[in-house]
């Protein structure tokens, strides 16, 4: 029935106006666009733009319409990208993962944030050098800061196990990407990336930002202070 | 028409509480103590452990077997995790968020009414805070004439892992300055001794307005200008901080204005690195020692408080060793020790629990132990001067008032005196306990308006 209907009786047009607000779909939901599939485990999910400004490196909380678990993303694309993007690795068994690689193009997906200081804004991205040190899906935060800040002085060394977790590496400047792989030989550098690290010199005032597994971000901020960098020069988001 | 109020959990909850009381009443209920008389029954749920939890899923099954001999309503309101509300739909007749306060009255006019507004549409599992300013519009029942609490901000955008309240609370939203000035002022004109902000990360505050509010230490220098200004005795108290936040600028301001209590509670949840890194706390251990050094630096004689959790996932005996450590270095007056149980909703929960109950409960018994002989030297020390006391009870075992000083340290009093309660008083330390003093009363210095 149509508001109209009601003319001449405001408080049932009122509230007729209420429940039509009410069925308005809540901006938290994003229909998905697309899973893309970068290896036999990994894909990115594809949604609209994001509907709030965000600093690349920042995460989202993705949920499922209709499930009441969520989890937090880093947003894998860029801050002037025409889509909201965040990569995913899909847990063997696990709860969460593969209910989110079984969506379909149409599906809700809740959406909250953004969060998180990790992250770089545009007058320090022109003006600093920036080491980004990534394990497996840990890149994600790196790619978002790249693509927002194409000037960006940066060395990206990315850990994976083999050469085919090198996502989307077309995307980045080959001088300033290394990969490194610990159980296939086809990497810039063969092996675990903290061990690369150890035989890196950086200069003094570079700010590292490590993004992946807990034990990635142990050992590599042992190392890096044993190089004699500060603490504070050296920024973690940890993956769990 | 009475209502029954259960309050689970933090001080935050406690002052949701009042606002709750005062909605209640603005329509007429009168509060009652006694679940059995009541014909409105509420919960604020606290999730941060299972215990409460157990309570409420206790609790409503009673008052639900109680609806078969009469009429009444139940709700529940707080921190609640959305697996438990799926379940609380259930049970309980009304559900809403904190920031649908101001709705209270109309759902329960319009409780067992069908609309369409029912029909279920796709609804956020993260609470959305947009409408807690109208929350803070609500002119609380303060449970006391001396204690108040005055939430400054709400919710949490940290995401630790041992924790659900981004999940619970919501994001982070900032009070308006001027609505906290008001309250601030208004309650300092009614004689309020002991002022509280109040906010799961009450440093963070205004950082979701991007330099349209006021930053905390802003805040607080506004607020010490009053104090200044208006000569009155009161001491102003927040919690709880997170370390990142915490900068030397806070710590000045404090410095800087009587009103301001000495008096700082600053989590360190771990003394290890590691451990600071699995629970995701955003902080270093060289970050909290330079908070701290300025603390002790520019706040000498502020008393020190934290939280500690032990038995975290990982936490072996070196990380626990290293916790210890911090302990002796910094000599907190007070720490909350708390023993790591998974909550459904934080990131560790989907962790193997790997710390055994027993090792929890050794750590947490010999952690103990070093707080109590860093409280008791810092008693013994105390001993022979004299301190400001603000009296708020009476001693269980001996009757006596106790109060507690600026620093948050419990004092015994040497006799019971009920009109004391809500006052000032200069009291000389006779003797130290492990946690708490004992001491003579000198002189009453200020009276409640």
């Amino acid at each position: 029935m149509e508001k109209n209907d009601y003319a001449g009786y405001p408080g049932v047009q009122s509230r007729m106006e209420f429940l039509k607000d009410e069925k308005k779909i809540d901006e938290s939901f994003y229909k998905l666009i697309e899973i893309k599939q970068l290896t036999d485990e990994t894909f990115s999910l594809k949604l609209p733009k994001a509907r709030f400004p965000f600093k690349a490196g920042q995460h989202i909380s993705v949920g499922i319409h209709g499930n009441y678990q969520s989890r937090e993303y880093s947003i894998y694309s860029g801050i002037h990208d025409e889509n909201l993007e965040i990569l995913v690795k899909e847990v063997e068994n696990g709860y969460f993962t593969p209910r989110l690689h079984k969506l379909k193009a149409g599906d809700l997906v809740e959406v909250h944030g953004p969060f998180g200081r990790f992250g770089i804004g545009p007058i320090a991205a022109e003006k600093g050098k920036f080491v980004f040190i990534a394990s497996g899906t840990g890149i994600a935060p790196f790619r978002s800061m790249i693509r927002s800040y194409p000037k960006m002085d940066y060395t990206l060394i990315h850990g994976v196990r083999s050469s085919k977790e090198a996502y989307q590496r077309e995307e980045y400047d080959p001088a300033r990407y290394v990969l490194c792989t610990s159980q296939d030989p086809k990497g810039d550098f063969q092996g675990r990336l903290t061990g690369y690290l150890k035989k890196c010199t950086f200069a003094p005032a570079t700010q590292f930002y490590l993004c992946g597994n807990s034990n990635m971000i142990f050992d590599a901020v042992e190392i890096l202070q044993k190089k004699g960098f500060k603490r504070e020069q050296i920024h973690c988001e940890v993956y769990f | 028409m009475k209502y029954h109020l259960i309050t689970l959990g933090c001080q935050m909850n406690l002052s949701d509480s009042e606002r709750v009381s005062a909605v209640l009443e603005g329509m007429g209920y009168i509060r009652t103590e006694i679940e059995e008389e009541a014909n409105l029954l509420g919960i604020l749920a606290c999730s941060v452990r299972q215990k409460p939890i157990d309570k409420i899923y206790n609790k409503i099954a009673e008052w639900n077997r109680w609806k078969n001999r009469r009429s009444l309503i139940t709700f529940v309101s707080g921190c609640i995790l959305p697996a438990d509300k799926e379940k609380f739909l259930k049970s309980f007749d009304l559900i809403f968020q904190m920031s649908e306060l101001a709705q209270l009255p109309q759902m329960i006019r319009e409780y067992g009414i069908v609309t369409p507004a029912g029909l279920k549409q796709p609804s956020p599992v993260m609470p959305k805070n947009e409408h807690i300013l109208e929350m803070w519009h609500i002119q609380p029942k303060y449970q006391s004439t001396y204690e108040a609490y005055v939430p400054i901000q709400n919710g949490c955008d940290k995401f630790c892992t041992f924790c659900a309240v981004p999940y619970t609370r919501g994001r982070e939203v900032s009070r308006p300055s001027a609505e906290i000035l008001e309250e601030v002022r208004h309650l300092v004109s009614q004689g309020y001794k002991s002022i509280t902000l109040l906010g799961q990360n009450v440093n963070s505050y205004g950082l979701d307005k991007n330099g349209e509010e006021l930053s905390f230490a802003d805040l607080l220098r506004k607020i010490g200008e009053f104090g200044k200004a208006s000569g009155e005795e009161f001491w102003l108290y927040f919690t709880s901080p997170h370390p990142q936040d915490m900068n030397r600028e806070v710590i000045e301001v404090i410095a800087a204005y009587d009103c301001l209590a000495k008096q700082i509670h600053l989590p360190m949840q771990s003394g290890d690195e590691r451990v600071l890194i699995k629970m995701n706390r955003r902080h270093s251990m060289e970050k909290y020692r330079q908070i701290v050094a300025d603390i002790r630096e520019l706040l000498p004689q502020a008393t020190l408080f934290t939280d500690i959790i032990v038995g975290f996932t990982s936490e072996g005996e070196p990380e626990f060793q290293n916790t210890v450590a911090a302990m002796d270095e910094f000599r907190f007056n007070m720490a909350y020790i708390a023993m790591y149980s998974p909550r459904p909703g934080a990131a560790s929960f989907r962790w193997e629990n790997e710390v055994a109950a027993e090792v929890k409960k050794d750590r947490h018994r010999k952690l103990s132990e070093v707080m109590k002989v860093h409280s008791h030297q810092y008693n013994e020390s105390m001993v022979g001067k004299t301190v400001r006391l603000l009296v708020n009870g009476t001693d269980r075992k001996t009757g006596f008032s106790t109060g507690l000083t600026e620093g948050k340290l419990i004092v015994r009093l040497d006799q019971k005196d009920d009109s004391l309660l809500g006052k000032i008083v200069d009291v000389k330390i006779t003797s130290a306990a492990d946690f708490s003093m004992s001491g003579a009363l000198q002189m009453v210095v200020s009276i409640p308006v």
